[in-house]
C-alpha cells in the first residue's frame, strides 16, 4: 500500500513541475471482511507570488483569504468519524498522515512575532474556519489548544520564513459530530464543486454511513530547487465502506438473515454438515459496482483536472475481472496488482468488480480476490482502567508486529484539564514482566493542566522492541466541576481526544532536509477517543444547597453569637420567659378591655 | 529499671506504644496508607500525599509544580521530601517522619496540659480546677484517637500544621512568645488559616510573660506581629528561591481563597460552590471567608480571661468552616478538648454530639461510596452527611463555649452551681 501511494505521490510531484495544477484521483481498494477503502485525493497548486497578489485560480479564495489574514503558513484540518480496524484492515492509508482522531482536529503553523500576536492569530483562524466549515472550531480555546514540541513537523518547505517566528498550534474537538454540513463546504473548495469528476461520488448519506471516514485539508508551501515556490492545497477523503451495508437495496434496507440454502459455509470445518454451518469469509469476494456502493455513477471528469492522471484506480489482483462502461481506457500496472481507468470527459462512468469463481464452496484464502493488507508498523489501543467516578487510569497497549525492527515513536496526549493526571505514576512495562522498564521511555515532555485555563500536554518519545508489546499506564483523578461547566447531558461523559502516535523513521533526518523531497513523509496513527465520566452534582437543586448550607452556617453562627452575647441568670431570676409574659400581658389587656366594654354596656342600659 | 528512668517511663512508654501501633499498621496492612490517602475525608487538595508526590516528581524533573492544577502545598515541602528516600521504594522513612511528627505534637500537647493553663490562667481560675486530666491522659487521647491515626497513616501534610500550631501554643504557655510566633508563622505558611490564631496567641503569650516583663500591650503586640511578618517574608523568600517564581502564592493560597478545586471533602464549601451561580461566586467566597474570620474578634473579647479557650474554640470552628477541612483538623480540636475535662459536666449535649459525630463518621464513607462507586445515590447523599457532620461539630463547639462561660459565671455566683439557668 505504502509503496503504491508513494508511487502516486511521486508521480504527482513530477507533475507539479509543470504548473498546471489540479489533479484528482480516487483509489479503490477492497479490504478483508467485505470492506472497501475509497481514497479521494484532490490537489491544486498556486504559485506563492500569485497567492500573495490575491490571484486565485484553483486555490479556493474563501480559504486563501482566511489563511492570509491569520498569517498561516501551513494548515492541517481533519474531520473524522469511526475507527480504523488495524487488526483486519492493516496499515492505514497515506501511512496515517491524512487522518485525524474522532471529531475535528486542527493544527497550523502561524507566523507571528510575539506570543500574544500568535494567540490572537490562532483565535482569528479558528473562528474564521469555524464559519467556513460549519464546525464548532471556535470552541478550540486555551483549554483545548496545545503546542506540541515533538509530534508534528512542518510538511512543507519554509525557506523564507524565520523558523523562530513559526509557531505551531494544535487544537482538537473530540466531541464534534462530523456531518453533511461539513462535507458541503469541503466540496465547495474544489474547482469543480462536486459537480463533475470523482467528487460526484461523494454523497453525505454514504460518506457518513461508512465504518471509518476521514476528511483532510492540508495547505503547505512547496519549494523545489530552482523553481518558484508554490502553495499546495490537498483535500483528501478516506472512507471504509461496508459493502454489504452499502449495497443494501434502498427500498428494503433492513438486514435479514439469508435463507439456509443461500448461506455460504466453510466446508473445511469438521462439524460442517447439512444443519451446521460456519460462515465462510466471502465478503471480500463479493461483486459490486460503483453505482451500488456510492449510490450513483461517476459523472464524467472534472475538465480542470490534469488529463494525464487517470481519475480512478482499483487495487485488486489481475485475476479478478472488472467491467467498465464504454469508452474507458484501462491501464494495468506492471506488477499486476492495480489498474487505473481513464474516463471520457462527458460520459457517465461505472465499474463492476466481479467475484472470483471458486471451484468448490470454500475459498481457501483471500489470495485470489483481494490484495493482502500491509502489516502496520505498530498497533495501538488505549482504554480506561479502574472503576468509580473518583479516579482511574489510562492504559495504552502498543504492539510491534515486526520480528526484527524496533519502532521508535512519539506518543502525544492532549487531555482536558478536569482529568488530573499523576505523572509520577507513568509506567511502561513489557508484556509478561511485572516490573517497570524505564529504558523504554527516552524522553518525556509534560505540560500540566491548569484548572479552567489549559489542558494537559504529554509527549513521550519511546521505543517498542521487535515483536513485543508495551503497556503504558498512568493514573488520573476525575475532578468535579461547577454545575454550569457540565454539558447538557452530563452523565454521558466527556470525550477525551485521541492520542497521536508519530512514528519516527530512521531516515527521517535525511528526508526533512530543506530542498530535498517536498513533502516530509510522516507516519501517524491515532487511538480511539475515550469517554470519561465525571462525578456529577445534583443539577436540580442549586437553591436547596444554598439554603441548606446557609442554614447550617446560620445555626452555628447564631448559636455561638447567642451564647457569647447573652447574660446568664438563674432560671427563676430576671424577666419571665417571654411566652408567659405575653400571656399575662394579654390577660391584663383583655381583662381591661372586657371591663371597659362591660361598663359601656351598663351605661347604655 | 533504675530510679531515673521510672519518672520518664510512663510517657516514654506511651510514645513507644503509639509509634509501634502506627508502624505496625503501616507494615501489617501495606495497602492501608494508600487507601487512606485516597479518602476524601483524610486528604484534601491542599494536604494530599499523592499530590505531594506528584509535586515532588515534577520538582525533581525541573517542571514547576505550581504551573499546574495538582499541587497546592507549600514549596518548602519539596526540598524536605526530596531529602528523604523516595516513598515508593523506601516507604519506611516517610512513615518514620510522620510518626515522629505525631509524637512531637503529642509532646507539645503534653506540655500544654501539664502547665495547667486550661484551668487557671492569669486572669481566671476555675473553681473546678481539681478535676482535670493529666498531660499523660491528654497525650494518650490524642495519640490513640482514630482520626489522628488515620491522618498519620494517610500521610496528610496537615500533620505538620497541627504540630506547628501545638508547638506555637506550648511555646506561648512556656513564656517564649517569640518561639511561639515562629511556630505560628510556620503553621500559617503551610496552610494559611492558622494566621487567624495570631490574636489569641498574642493574648496567651502576653498573659504568660512573667509580671516583670509585661510591658505595654501595644509594644508587645507590634513586636510580635513584626516577628510574624519577618518570618513569613523569610519563608516566602526561601520559597521564591526554591521555585524561582512567585507562582506558588497563587497556587497554594490562591486556591484556598478562591476554591478553584472543588474536590469533595467533609466541609461545607465544596458543594455550595459547585452549585453556586457564577455571578455570585465571588460574593459568597468573600462572605464565607468573612464568616470564618468573624469569630476571632468576638471570642477574643468575650473570653479575654482564657486565651487558650479562644484558641481551642477557633480550632473547632476552623475544622468545620475552613475551605478544605479534613478529619485532621477535627483531630486537632479533639486533642484540645480534653484540656477542659473540668467543664465537661456543664456541657448539655454530650450524648447528642457524640451520637451525631459517630453517625456521620460511619455513614459518610458509606454515602460517598453510594455516590461515587455504586451509583445508587447522588451527590446529595454525601452532601447531607457533611451537613450533619458540620452541625454536630458546631453543636460541640457551642456546647463547649457554653460550659466555659458558665464555669466563669459560677465564680461570680457560687451558689448557682448545679442549678438550672438561662440566658437573657
Amino acid at each position: 500500500m505504502r509503496r503504491f501511494l508513494s508511487f502516486f505521490l511521486l508521480s504527482f510531484l513530477s507533475f507539479c513541475v509543470a504548473a498546471s495544477d489540479y489533479h484528482e484521483q480516487l483509489v479503490l481498494r477492497p479490504l478483508p471482511l467485505s470492506a472497501l477503502l475509497a481514497s479521494f485525493n484532490f490537489r491544486s497548486n498556486t504559485s506563492l507570488s500569485a497567492f500573495e497578489a490575491h490571484n486565485y485560480r484553483f486555490f479556493p479564495r474563501s480559504l486563501g483569504q482566511i489563511l492570509q489574514h491569520a498569517g498561516t503558513r501551513e494548515l492541517h484540518l481533519r474531520f473524522s468519524l469511526g475507527r480504523w480496524d488495524a487488526e483486519s484492515w492493516g496499515a492505514r492509508p497515506w501511512d496515517g498522515a491524512k487522518e485525524g482522531g474522532t471529531g475535528v482536529e486542527l493544527w497550523a503553523w502561524l507566523e507571528a512575532a510575539s506570543e500574544d500576536e500568535a494567540d490572537h492569530k490562532w483565535l482569528t483562524l479558528t473562528n474564521a474556519l469555524s464559519g467556513l466549515f460549519c464546525a464548532s472550531l471556535n470552541f478550540i480555546d486555551g483549554t483545548r489548544t496545545t503546542r506540541p514540541v515533538m509530534s508534528f513537523r512542518p510538511e512543507g518547505n519554509h525557506p523564507s520564513s524565520n523558523s523562530t517566528n513559526m509557531r505551531l498550534f494544535y487544537g482538537v474537538l473530540p466531541r464534534e459530530v462530523v456531518c453533511t454540513e461539513n462535507l458541503t463546504p469541503f466540496l465547495k473548495l474544489l474547482p469543480c464543486k462536486g459537480k463533475a469528476g470523482i467528487a460526484t461520488l461523494l454523497d453525505g448519506h454514504k460518506l457518513f454511513d461508512a465504518s471509518w471516514q476521514s476528511m483532510a485539508i492540508d495547505v503547505r508551501p512547496v519549494c523545489l530547487p530552482g523553481e518558484e515556490c508554490i502553495l499546495e492545497i490537498e483535500q483528501t477523503i478516506d472512507m471504509v465502506l461496508d459493502i454489504d451495508r452499502s449495497t443494501r437495496p434502498r427500498d428494503n434496507p433492513i438486514p435479514r438473515p439469508p435463507p439456509g440454502h443461500e448461506l455460504k459455509c466453510d466446508t473445511s470445518k469438521p462439524y460442517h454438515s447439512d444443519d451446521t454451518c460456519y460462515p465462510a469469509e466471502y465478503g471480500a469476494n463479493q461483486q459490486w459496482s460503483l453505482a451500488q456502493i456510492f449510490g450513483r455513477p461517476m459523472k464524467g471528469t472534472c475538465p480542470l483536472s490534469d488529463p494525464k492522471i487517470p481519475p480512478v484506480c482499483l487495487h485488486v489482483p489481475d485475476s479478478r475481472g472488472v467491467y467498465t462502461s464504454g469508452g474507458v481506457e484501462t491501464i494495468t500496472s506492471k506488477d499486476g496488482l492495480s489498474r487505473c481507468f481513464k474516463v471520457q470527459p462527458e460520459a457517465e462512468f461505472d465499474l463492476v468488480l466481479s467475484h472470483v469463481e471458486t471451484e468448490g464452496v470454500a475459498p481457501p484464502a483471500l489470495a485470489g480476490s483481494i490484495i493482502k493488507p500491509e502489516t502496520p508498523s505498530l498497533y495501538a489501543e488505549r482504554s480506561f482502567t479502574g472503576y468509580g467516578q473518583e479516579r482511574g487510569g489510562v492504559q495504552t497497549i502498543l504492539r510491534n508486529p515486526s520480528p526484527d525492527k524496533e519502532v521508535e515513536f512519539v506518543y502525544m496526549e492532549s487531555l482536558p484539564w478536569f482529568m488530573r493526571i499523576y505523572l509520577h505514576t507513568l509506567k511502561a512495562r513489557l508484556d509478561g514482566s511485572l516490573t517497570e522498564q524505564t529504558s523504554l521511555i527516552d524522553e518525556v515532555y509534560y505540560r500540566p493542566a491548569l484548572d479552567r485555563a489549559r489542558g494537559t500536554q504529554l509527549e513521550i518519545r519511546m521505543r517498542v522492541p521487535p515483536s513485543s508489546t508495551v503497556f503504558l499506564t498512568y493514573d488520573f483523578e476525575k475532578s468535579i466541576l461547577r454545575y454550569t461547566e457540565y454539558p447538557p447531558d452530563a452523565n454521558r461523559g466527556f470525550d477525551v481526544a485521541a492520542a497521536v502516535i508519530t512514528i519516527l523513521d530512521d531516515d527521517d533526518d535525511a528526508k526533512s532536509t530543506p530542498g530535498g523531497s517536498a513533502s516530509v513523509s510522516s507516519s501517524n496513527l491515532r487511538t480511539t477517543t475515550l469517554l470519561l465520566s465525571l462525578p456529577t452534582p445534583d443539577f436540580s437543586m442549586p437553591y436547596n444547597v444554598i439554603i441548606f448550607t446557609s442554614t447550617a452556617i446560620a445555626l452555628a453562627f447564631g448559636g455561638m453569637f447567642n451564647i457569647l452575647v447573652r447574660r446568664f441568670v438563674a432560671a427563676d431570676e430576671g424577666p419571665e420567659v417571654s411566652l408567659k409574659r405575653l400571656k399575662t400581658r394579654l390577660q391584663t389587656k383583655l381583662g381591661g378591655l372586657f371591663k371597659k366594654l362591660g361598663k359601656a354596656e351598663l351605661k347604655n342600659e | 529499671m533504675n530510679g531515673g528512668e521510672v519518672t520518664l517511663g510512663r510517657t516514654a512508654r506511651l510514645y513507644i506504644g503509639a509509634a509501634v501501633l502506627r508502624l505496625a499498621l503501616f507494615t501489617i496492612f501495606p495497602g492501608l496508607p494508600d487507601l487512606l490517602t485516597g479518602r476524601v475525608e483524610v486528604s484534601t487538595p491542599v494536604t494530599s500525599f499523592k499530590r505531594l508526590q506528584e509535586g515532588l516528581f515534577l520538582y525533581n524533573h525541573n517542571v514547576s509544580p505550581y504551573d499546574g492544577g495538582v499541587y497546592h502545598q507549600a514549596p518548602l515541602f519539596l526540598p524536605l521530601f526530596s531529602l528523604l528516600p523516595s516513598s515508593a521504594t523506601f516507604p519506611i522513612f516517610t512513615y518514620l517522619l510522620y510518626v515522629a511528627v505525631d509524637l512531637l505534637s503529642a509532646d507539645a500537647l503534653l506540655k500544654i496540659a501539664d502547665s495547667g493553663e486550661a484551668v487557671s490562667s492569669r486572669l481566671f481560675t476555675s473553681p473546678r480546677r481539681e478535676k482535670r486530666w493529666s498531660g499523660f491522659v491528654i497525650a494518650a487521647v490524642y495519640l490513640f484517637n482514630p482520626f489522628t491515626i488515620a491522618t498519620c497513616l494517610g500521610r496528610s501534610t496537615s500533620v505538620f500544621t497541627t504540630c506547628a500550631i501545638l508547638h506555637a501554643i506550648s511555646k506561648a504557655i512556656a513564656g517564649a512568645p517569640i518561639s511561639a510566633m515562629i511556630a505560628l508563622s510556620f503553621a500559617s505558611y503551610l496552610s494559611m488559616y492558622p494566621l487567624l490564631l495570631l490574636p489569641p496567641l498574642l493574648l496567651l503569650g502576653y498573659d504568660r510573660r512573667p509580671a516583670a516583663d509585661r510591658t505595654s500591650p501595644i509594644a508587645f503586640t507590634s513586636k510580635h506581629v513584626l516577628v510574624v511578618a519577618g518570618i513569613h517574608s523569610a519563608l516566602f523568600g526561601m520559597s521564591y528561591l526554591i521555585t524561582g517564581s512567585w507562582e506558588f502564592l497563587r497556587s497554594t493560597y490562591g486556591v484556598q481563597l478562591t476554591l478553584s478545586d472543588l474536590t469533595p471533602n467533609v466541609g461545607l464549601w465544596w458543594y455550595f460552590f459547585i452549585e453556586m451561580f457564577d455571578s455570585f461566586r465571588s460574593f459568597f467566597l468573600a462572605v464565607f471567608w468573612l464568616h470564618l474570620s468573624s469569630y476571632v474578634g468576638g471570642l477574643c473579647v468575650r473570653i479575654r480571661t482564657q486565651p487558650l479557650v479562644v484558641l481551642t474554640l477557633l480550632l473547632g470552628i476552623f475544622a468545620i468552616f475552613k475551605p478544605y477541612p479534613s478529619i485532621a483538623d477535627v483531630s486537632l480540636f479533639l486533642a484540645m478538648m480534653p484540656l477542659y475535662r473540668h467543664v465537661f459536666p456543664l456541657m448539655r449535649y454530650t450524648f447528642v454530639v457524640a451520637a451525631v459525630v459517630m453517625y456521620a463518621t460511619f455513614l459518610g464513607p458509606a454515602f460517598y461510596h453510594l455516590w461515587i462507586y455504586a451509583g445508587s445515590g447522588n451527590a446529595n447523599f454525601f452532601y447531607a452527611i457533611t451537613l450533619v457532620w458540620g452541625l454536630g461539630l458546631s453543636l460541640m463547639v457551642c456546647d463547649l463555649t457554653f460550659a466555659i462561660l458558665r464555669d466563669e459565671w459560677e465564680v461570680e455566683r457560687p451558689e448557682m452551681v448545679g442549678k438550672e439557668i438561662r440566658q437573657i
